[in-house]
């Protein structure tokens, strides 16, 4: 470094590590705890990854024996490989689609509502199930909305209209409908304000204009409204596709739990590695698929990354 | 869009419409939930769940708090809320700083260091033997405040917010005489307290809503935090169903449980209206930015 010292007499002076150390230790003593707890939450597991080739007994620790890729195989070549990856990337689809389109929808609306007390009131509104664990989510969800016995919510409207009640903790495919419902109805206040602070950046001259070449208000929307919000509506959800492989493991379980029956279609793979871990039945496989997630993710991150950098080059994360 | 006033329109109506049935869906099953724990167990046993109760009971409550143990998942879930947000938020708040200066070298060394945790991680079971054989967090208040502590997002937000503070007001309040913690706590702090309301009311709302570090990492009921006692009477009902009563436990009741789910979520309930006009604040200054 110090060679290079008479080269760099432009803007910021390159020092050697002492001497920047030296100058500006308070600094680096400021970065230290923050970098101290993220040194053992997210690195020192790394290691944790060889487990994943081993064939992993508890009392051998990291002695145990190489295998290879064998805890892979052991995990791709059974059912739950494409049963849990297909459920998740199905789920996190929807998500994405959904709330996207109901947080739009509704932040679309508010900007054009008249009234700024109705507007309050909506907002605040939409907002509150943000603000809840996915405990209660869970527990309103199954035992309230879509209890089993004849006085849930779901089965009195039934009954309202002459069916019989549904036991709903013994069909699987009501499930990841339910999932999806209560995850919009959790997610799309807080993400509708964000569509809405984009909104709100617009240019108000262009409506005015709109306004006086006799626009209507649907005329407004779909000609300016939608087309401005474009792309932010296309950056976030490029974005989220780095994301489709990682499970929303709290409010799945929280819903779910282990009602094996439902597993068919809302197994997804954070649940089952839980699974996996908490039965402590095979931690090489555990780590495997982990790893797996961690792999594909990582492309996905990058992948998603780089469409975005193409679609407009300041959106993309880095 | 002027000032004259409009007439009210079939489209306008149509939006109201729209939006009050979005309201009543995210409204109701609170309501309803409210309505349930205040009515006769017997009654909701017959009827169902009613938004209008035939019969009134305050029995529900009566047993959540003489029974008491709401009041340990009480004290450990504000312990963990107050703490582990102070320390997150001193911590947190430090590094982005150090981070925001460009007088600091390395600082992109070090948010490549922040960064790189976001887009890969080593997963859930070397995680989970760093945190018990590694860390020994396990039945210990510690394992449900420092493994979600560093948020990367948060701190690349509260960065962001103070590189947009003009470097000459460091520069200024060191002729000054101001070392370098006090120009941090005395002068970038204070005039940063939008961002810093917006990652303290996140965090600390992460963290009374935390219940699955308890799942992994807690046994002793002592220590179970608010959420996750409503997790473990959940599952326990759960367990009840499937595998038939055992005729020497004793079953909770549907009100009992809609009682203890209302005492945990009150305190969010009752600070709703005063501190959702910031969180709404946090989320615009974090959309303008990304």
């Amino acid at each position: 470094m110090s060679k290079r010292k008479s080269k760099t007499k432009e803007i910021a002076v390159k020092r050697s590590f002492g001497q920047e150390m030296k100058k500006n230790w308070a600094y680096y003593l400021m970065m230290l705890p923050a970098g101290v707890l993220l040194f053992l939450f997210a690195y020192l597991p790394m290691p944790g990854l060889i487990i994943a080739f081993m064939d992993f007994k508890a009392q051998d620790g990291f002695r145990s024996d190489l295998v290879g890729f064998k805890n892979f195989e052991f995990f791709f070549t059974s059912e739950y490989a494409w049963r849990t990856t297909r459920n998740t990337i199905v789920i996190n689809f929807a998500y994405l689609i959904f709330t996207t389109f109901f947080a739009v929808l509704v932040a679309i609306l508010l900007n054009e509502m008249k009234g700024k007390l109705s507007k309050k009131v909506y907002q605040n509104a939409i907002f509150i199930p943000y603000f809840i664990s996915s405990v209660v989510v869970g527990m309103l969800i199954s035992d309230m909305l879509f209890a089993d016995s004849e006085g849930g919510v779901l089965n009195q409207i039934i009954g309202l209209f002459g069916g019989d009640p549904i036991k709903w903790s013994t069909v699987p495919i009501a499930w990841p409908f339910i999932i999806v419902f209560a995850h919009l109805w959790q997610q799309v206040g807080y993400t509708s304000i964000v569509y809405l602070a984009s909104i709100a950046g617009f240019d108000k001259e262009l409506y005015e204009a709109a306004s006086l070449d006799g626009a209507s208000r649907w005329q407004r929307i779909k000609s300016i409204t939608i087309p401005l919000l474009m792309p932010s509506i296309i950056i976030m959800m490029l974005l989220s596709i780095g994301g489709m492989l990682r499970g929303d493991f709290a409010n799945i379980y929280a819903i779910i739990e282990d009602n094996g029956m439902l597993f068919k279609y809302t197994d997804v793979i954070d649940t089952y590695v839980f699974r996996a871990v908490k039965q402590a039945a095979d931690f090489g496989t555990t780590t495997a698929i982990g790893l797996y997630q961690s792999v594909v993710g990582f492309i996905l991150v990058v992948f998603s990354n780089w469409l975005a950098k193409k679609y407009d080059k300041d959106a993309a994360l880095f | 869009m002027k000032s004259h006033k409009k007439r009210f329109t079939f489209g306008d109506m149509i939006m109201h419409l729209v939006m009050i049935v979005a309201s009543v869906i995210c409204l109701y099953p609170f309501v309803l939930c409210f309505m349930v724990s205040i009515t006769d167990e017997s009654t909701v046993v017959r009827n169902g769940f009613q938004l209008i109760p035939e019969k009134f009971s305050a029995v529900a409550y009566q047993t959540v708090f003489t029974d008491g143990t709401i009041f340990n998942g009480y004290i450990i879930t504000i312990i963990i809320t107050v703490v582990g947000t102070l320390i997150a938020l001193v911590v947190s708040a430090l590094a982005a700083y150090a981070m925001s200066l460009s007088r600091v070298q390395y600082r992109n060394v070090f948010s490549m260091y922040m960064y790189i945790p976001t887009v890969f991680s080593a997963g859930l079971l070397p995680w989970y033997l760093v945190c018990t054989n590694v860390l020994h967090l396990q039945n210990t208040i510690w394992a449900l405040i420092l493994p979600s502590l560093i948020s990367p997002f948060n701190i690349f937000l509260m960065r962001n917010y103070f590189k947009s503070i003009p470097a000459s007001l460091v520069e200024a309040a060191e002729i000054d005489g101001c070392g370098t913690w006090k120009t941090a706590f005395v002068i970038i702090f204070p005039l940063s307290k939008p961002i810093l309301a917006t990652v303290t009311l996140f965090t600390g709302l992460g963290y009374w809503n935390n219940w699955a570090n308890a799942l992994y990492f807690i046994n002793d009921k002592k220590l179970y935090p608010l959420q996750f006692m409503l997790f473990r009477i959940e599952q326990m009902i759960r367990d009840i169903k499937q595998n038939g009563t055992l005729s020497n436990m004793q079953v909770p009741t549907v009100t009992f449980q809609m009682a203890t789910l209302f005492v945990t979520i009150g305190p969010i309930l009752l600070l709703y209206p005063f501190v959702q006009k910031y969180f709404v604040k946090g989320i615009m200054i974090g959309a303008v930015k990304g």
